[in-house]
């Protein structure tokens, strides 16, 4: 590993962080810090700024404000900073000609890394039966697997993954958040772009909500829940469909964004909680 | 550079392991020994000609094939990872964007000059074994300017792999461009020599603009001892420019086209959102 360039009290730190393509504002003044070796979810619908943050911490696409990874900033000094990163696409993007074992050889190759890790990423991912296969062979387990193997092959202190779970079944899934709970407390810093929210309350230490490419929520999963608490809507539809409610509130000017079914899980309910404004919030029954 | 070795050595391996490396080097071994036999017969010998008349007779195919397929793949390079999603994550790794494009870039030029070098290193092979009367030394000087051109016409069709949205915008511009200084360029030139006063000088010039142009100007200043082939265009050459002078003002301008397209593309390749 590479040492920082000044002393280190966050993993990971982001000031004002913008982005815009075009006149599209994608990203807008988000800040936060992650501790070393926590795991970080970051929580947001489709559009809301995750990816591109992702990209913006890996110094991919340029962008305005600062962004620190171990100290060292990736604006200046990107190709450092990309070592001190290992990246799990969210779709796996290794060639799928490639065997397994090729695959994770040009991976280690790129990051200067020894030989011997290939073996030693494949036993990790329990690949090794798998070593001869074309990535093109392998189950979406089984490759995402692959993919988490290729971004420790360096053993990197920070691990971005970018939806890692959204093409997974529920057992791959399982297999993965252990093999998250397992990569954090070895003491790596993670952060997790998702919208699939289960097990979150055990994988994740802190929170990062993002709304329109604004930050909305910066905080544990307990200080969520608190916030929420206070705010809850209950609303009786009186035989209603919630699409069809929502309609009628927005007929009415009110924002359908606040207004969840009952049946939905309690996760989604504080995401969408979370990400309205608590000042106009209106109980109604 | 480390990353530039590895990247350009998997593009290389990437192409051993498919099909059209391997179809594109049988396509020209093919061509290189059909024309050289169908040329003896059309003369009313059947039987193989020597190296000079198969260099001859493959110049004006091979400047058609040869930028077809280097346009072509070079295009499919940049766009292709963008499409497939492989751009982002390559670009994660800790490489500056251009080692992954120089990396590219050689990988994928060695790759069709070692398909073209193979086809007609076997053709040669073949000619030699057949034919009494050996140019050899002509045959890999015509090879060396296939390659080159095979090196521009890679560094263009990446530079059009950067600027496209997709891979078939990208081929379509590849196509294009083929199409503008295969065909379009030498059209344009006749019309326009047709037209005004322009000669020698003026000539010259426009043909540098054009890599193709430059490649079989230089090869047939490499051929042909009185240049007749080029009409007005080769007394020009001989007696006001000298052979000599003609062949470094070409070779500069060609070394020139293969520095440019590729210089270009990671200029802009610097300045993308992807």
């Amino acid at each position: 590993m590479e040492a920082p360039l000044a002393s280190v009290r966050h993993a990971v730190s982001v000031r004002h962080l913008s982005k815009s393509y075009g006149s599209t504002r994608v990203l807008d003044d988000v800040s936060f810090d992650v501790r070393p070796g926590t795991c970080v979810a970051l929580l947001g619908g489709n559009g809301a700024g995750k990816t591109t943050t992702l990209k913006c911490l890996l110094g991919v696409v340029p962008f305005q404000g600062d962004i620190e990874v171990e100290g060292v900033p990736v604006q200046s000094r990107g190709k450092d900073a990309r070592r001190q990163i290992g990246y799990v696409p969210q779709i796996p993007a290794v060639g799928e000609q490639d065997t397994c074992s090729d695959a994770l050889s040009f991976i280690a190759e790129l990051r200067s890394v020894g030989a011997d890790r290939v073996g030693w990423a494949l036993r990790m991912a329990d690949l090794t039966a798998q070593a001869r296969m074309k990535v093109g062979e392998l189950s979406g387990g089984m490759r995402q697997r692959l993919a988490l193997a290729a971004a420790l092959l360096s053993d990197p202190p920070v691990l971005l993954l970018d939806e890692p779970a959204s093409s997974l079944d529920a057992q791959s899934r399982r297999e993965l958040h252990e093999m998250i709970a397992r990569l954090r407390g070895e003491g790596r810093t993670i952060i997790l772009s998702t919208h699939v929210l289960d097990h979150l309350e055990r994988l994740a230490d802190q929170l990062l909500i993002l709304d329109r490419g604004r930050l909305a929520f910066d905080g544990s999963v307990g200080e969520l829940s608190s916030r929420v608490r206070g705010n809850r809507l209950v609303v009786n539809l009186n035989g209603n469909s919630p699409r069809d409610f929502m309609q009628a509130l927005l007929v009415a000017g009110i924002g359908a964004e606040r207004v969840t079914s009952a049946g939905l899980p309690w996760e989604e309910m504080l995401l969408a909680a979370s990400t309205s404004d608590p000042a106009t919030q209106e109980e109604r029954s | 550079m480390n990353a530039v070795i590895t990247l350009a050595r998997k593009e290389v391996r990437e192409a051993v392991n498919s099909t059209w490396l391997i179809a594109y080097a049988v396509l020209f071994t093919l061509l290189a020994l059909g024309l050289s036999y169908l040329g003896e017969r059309n003369l009313g010998s059947v039987g193989f000609e020597n190296f000079s008349r198969t260099t001859a007779s493959l110049l004006n195919l091979c400047l058609l094939l040869a930028p077809l397929a280097a346009l072509t793949l070079g295009s499919g390079a940049i766009a292709g990872d963008r499409e497939r999603g492989t751009l982002t994550y390559l670009l994660s790794q800790p490489l500056d964007r251009w080692e992954l494009l120089i990396g590219k870039y050689l990988g994928l030029a060695a790759s069709i000059a070692l398909a073209t070098t193979l086809g007609f290193g076997v053709a040669g092979v073949v000619i030699a074994l057949q034919t009494s009367a050996m140019d050899l030394g002509t045959y890999l000087l015509f090879l060396a300017l296939v390659l080159a051109l095979i090196v521009v016409m890679t560094g263009i069709g990446l530079a059009l792999s950067v600027v496209s949205k997709s891979r078939v915008q990208a081929l379509g511009l590849a196509m294009l461009v083929w199409f503008v200084v295969a065909f379009v360029f030498d059209l344009v030139l006749i019309g326009m020599v047709s037209a005004t006063s322009m000669h020698g000088g003026g000539l010259l010039a426009a043909l540098l603009l054009n890599p193709i142009e430059i490649v079989r100007v230089l090869a047939i200043i490499q051929l042909e001892p009185d240049l007749q082939i080029l009409g007005p265009f080769g007394s020009y050459l001989l007696e006001r420019v000298g052979r000599t002078n003609a062949t470094v003002i070409l070779s500069a301008a060609l070394l020139m086209w293969m520095a440019l397209p590729v210089t270009v593309a990671a200029w802009l390749f610097e300045s993308r959102e992807d």
